[in-house]
């Protein structure tokens, strides 16, 4: 069953179908990642090694050349003109089932790198004693301007001195300030006179007091919820691509984000004969494939400042 | 002031790199190269060429960097000329549609403020159309960067640097991929930019590597061109030079890359400690040993009167390369002199925060304070006012 399993594994990784022109069928799967112990019976494919020490990527073969030269089959995570003709080749099924396959294959990785983590978290604890700071833990950044980033416990000091501010303040504008005559007016004049001297309208000074302290209240709530939607966004935008805006995609320049493109053997400038002009054909644009949009190479179509392999990357038909 | 030096390219070594962009595009990137001749003063290649044929590996006859840099200066000085010639016959690319190529042109600024606050600043002194062929021009250096040292850089394979170099070509061909690409294609269709110091900014990626330490000021020469060199050669198109002026166009060129390495050779003096504290030496390996220090020394970043003395020399050197530069700056066109003059005294005023640190570049980092920054504005406005074109041919750079 093991290996019925791994030759329809094999069969759904060949993909890669040799450039147009060349007849023959070679078998040259893609980005199979070093699985350590799921797929042992799978045979030794193209693999893509990541090396984080040195911080690039080799596309290495380990079956029969290695030169330089395989490199042009290898992988390449930027897009260029002929890109999306890699798979045009292919069927809608057998698109389908490499989909799958890839998927598949996602979800499993994720489950070995989290157990992967789990035996890190206990050699690093077994090594250095005192347990290392997991700095895989987003911090949580504050929505409140100017507060340092947030952890359960301060937010318990968050809830403790809001309470005490708002319950403070109540105690101080209910009782406090009748009692010591707190007025507006410097010198102790009321707020009739106030409003006067202030040459400001006179139904100001008629004000009710319940509803004066309401519109207050409410001023104030609105204008900080106004502040942390707009803190908010600072935030989320500073994690945003630069270059694409959160989109993920930039405009094609070849066919000026419409998708099709002139096709220009059809235009003919005649030098000198008569004959009617063709109309000019459009056709699929073959940089795009008719999206009108192409691949950010900085964020890798996530959208995110940094993409990490949680960032969905963005299909282009949203 | 050349040496000889034989090229040993060895690519077994890696090691992580990072980056700081100075003037817009002075990337920091390692360079590994190893001689078998030293720092000579002999400008006689064939005598050196004699004694160091014996371990002669790569083919091409040694010569110095300088010499190889001059002549892609050269190259492109010459190119100018044919370039304006060309034009004429050939038809205009495809053009992104109007209206998204402003719109283009837009988010490079956008990127450009993003990542540059302070060159930004620099380009509002230009004239519009400079301004935004230089932000076409900065977007693009960036971008190349990113790729090799972004947060998604462990991803990238030679194979995708040279996707990146093809489409290079296709867009000074008029065969723009995306909405940036356009816009550095609409830039190089209106001004005549010459493709060469671009591929050399991705050559200089892509040998960056396989980095770590530099043996002479040949190879940190190199280096320097391959990452900031490169940017002068690009901008000089683009500001233009002065119809009345009478210096020859490969001696503003030789100015233009001069102030690119002089920019560069600030940013590693002033980042000696920051990039010790990751295992980088960006110092002549030589020049340490004749002023009696090491690399441990470096590493260690400890202020001593041999340190002293040493960052003096350099600090000299640096200084020599700008004032190289100011000559050619007076040759532009009389729009452009003001921004870059005011950047070549912006960047100058760091080497002086270097010696008002006491040469302490291992632990205080040398700034300009925003009050100075804004005082050089005005003085490099009187400045490109009042100095013109040299009336001479030649009075420029003899080299």
């Amino acid at each position: 069953m093991a290996a019925a399993a791994a030759t329809t594994v094999v069969a759904l990784l060949s993909p890669f179908h040799p450039p147009p022109g060349s007849s023959r069928q070679t078998s040259k799967p893609i980005v199979v990642f070093t699985s350590l112990h799921a797929w042992r019976s799978l045979p030794p494919l193209r693999r893509l090694v990541a090396s984080p020490r040195f911080g690039i990527v080799h596309c290495s073969s380990s079956g029969d050349n290695s030169s330089a030269a395989s490199d042009n089959s290898g992988f390449c995570i930027i897009e260029g003109p002929e890109t999306l003709q890699d798979f045009v080749q292919m069927q809608l099924q057998e698109i389908q089932d490499n989909i799958r396959s890839r998927r598949n294959k996602i979800f499993l990785l994720m489950e070995e790198v989290r157990r992967l983590r789990i035996q890190q978290r206990i050699k690093s604890a077994e090594c250095s004693g005192d347990s290392c700071e997991d700095n895989e833990m987003p911090d949580i950044p504050s929505t409140i301007p100017f507060l340092p980033h947030m952890t359960p416990k301060t937010l318990r000091q968050l809830y403790l001195t809001s309470f005490s501010f708002a319950f403070g303040i109540i105690v101080f504008g209910g009782l406090l300030a009748p009692t010591l005559e707190l007025k507006l007016g410097l010198g102790g004049t009321s707020y009739e006179d106030f409003i006067r001297n202030m040459h400001l309208p006179l139904q100001l000074s008629q004000v009710d007091p319940i509803v004066a302290s309401f519109s207050g209240g409410a001023v104030g709530v609105i204008s900080a919820l106004m502040l942390l939607e707009a803190n908010n966004v600072e935030q989320q935008e500073k994690k945003r691509c630069k270059y694409c805006h959160g989109t993920g995609y930039l405009v094609c320049a070849r066919c000026s984000a419409s998708g099709v493109f002139l096709s220009i053997e059809s235009i003919s400038i005649p030098d000198g004969c008569s004959g009617p002009l063709q109309p000019p054909t459009t056709q699929r644009c073959t940089n795009c494939s008719g999206t009108g949009k192409v691949m950010c190479p900085t964020c890798l179509c996530t959208g995110m400042a940094m993409a990490s392999e949680h960032d969905p990357r963005i299909d282009p038909f949203d | 002031m050349s040496g000889s030096v034989v090229w040993v390219v060895s690519p077994k070594e890696t090691s992580r790199r990072s980056s700081g962009f100075n003037q817009f595009a002075g990337v920091k990137r390692r360079c590994w190269r190893s001689s078998s001749a030293g720092w000579s003063c002999a400008r006689s290649a064939s005598t050196a060429r004699r004694s160091v044929s014996a371990s002669l590996v790569v083919t091409p006859p040694p010569r110095s960097s300088e010499e190889l840099v001059y002549d892609v200066v050269l190259r492109q000085a010459a190119l100018v000329g044919e370039a304006r010639r060309k034009r004429a016959v050939e038809a205009p690319p495809a053009p992104l549609r109007g209206d998204l190529l402003d719109a283009a042109y837009e988010r490079c600024g956008e990127v450009c403020a993003e990542y540059a606050k302070t060159f930004y600043l620099g380009t509002m002194l230009m004239t519009p159309e400079r301004r935004r062929a230089i932000w076409a021009i900065y977007v693009w250096c960036r971008r190349t960067d990113e790729l090799v040292d972004g947060p998604n850089a462990s991803h990238i394979t030679p194979t995708a640097l040279d996707r990146w170099s093809n489409r290079l070509e296709d867009l000074f061909a008029g065969r723009p991929y995306d909405m940036y690409d356009a816009a550095l294609s609409d830039t190089v269709s209106k001004f005549p930019v010459d493709m060469q110091p671009f591929k050399d900014m991705t050559e200089g990626m892509r040998m960056d590597l396989r980095k770590s330490r530099y043996n002479n000021f040949d190879e940190l020469y190199l280096y320097c061109y391959y990452v900031a060199g490169t940017v002068g050669l690009m901008s000089v198109p683009v500001m233009g030079i002065a119809p009345d002026s009478k210096a020859s166009t490969a001696s503003v060129y030789s100015a233009a890359l001069a102030l690119g390495i002089a920019n560069q050779l600030t940013n590693i003096l002033r980042d000696v400690g920051e990039d010790s504290r990751r295992g980088r030496v960006y110092l002549p390996q030589d020049e340490l040993a004749q002023a009696g220090l090491s690399d441990d020394d470096v590493l260690e970043g400890r202020v001593t009167g041999k340190w002293r003395t040493f960052m003096k020399g350099q600090i000299t050197r640096a200084r020599m390369f700008f004032d190289e530069a100011e000559k050619g700056i007076y040759e532009l066109n009389s729009a452009s002199r003001w921004p870059v003059l005011a950047s070549l005294l912006l960047y100058r005023q760091i080497l002086d925060a270097i010696e008002a640190n006491d040469y302490n570049n291992f632990t205080k980092r040398a700034y300009v304070g925003k009050a100075k920054k804004l005082a050089s504005l005005p003085l490099a406005y009187a400045k490109a006012l009042i100095v013109g074109p040299s009336k001479f041919a030649g009075t420029l750079l003899q080299f």
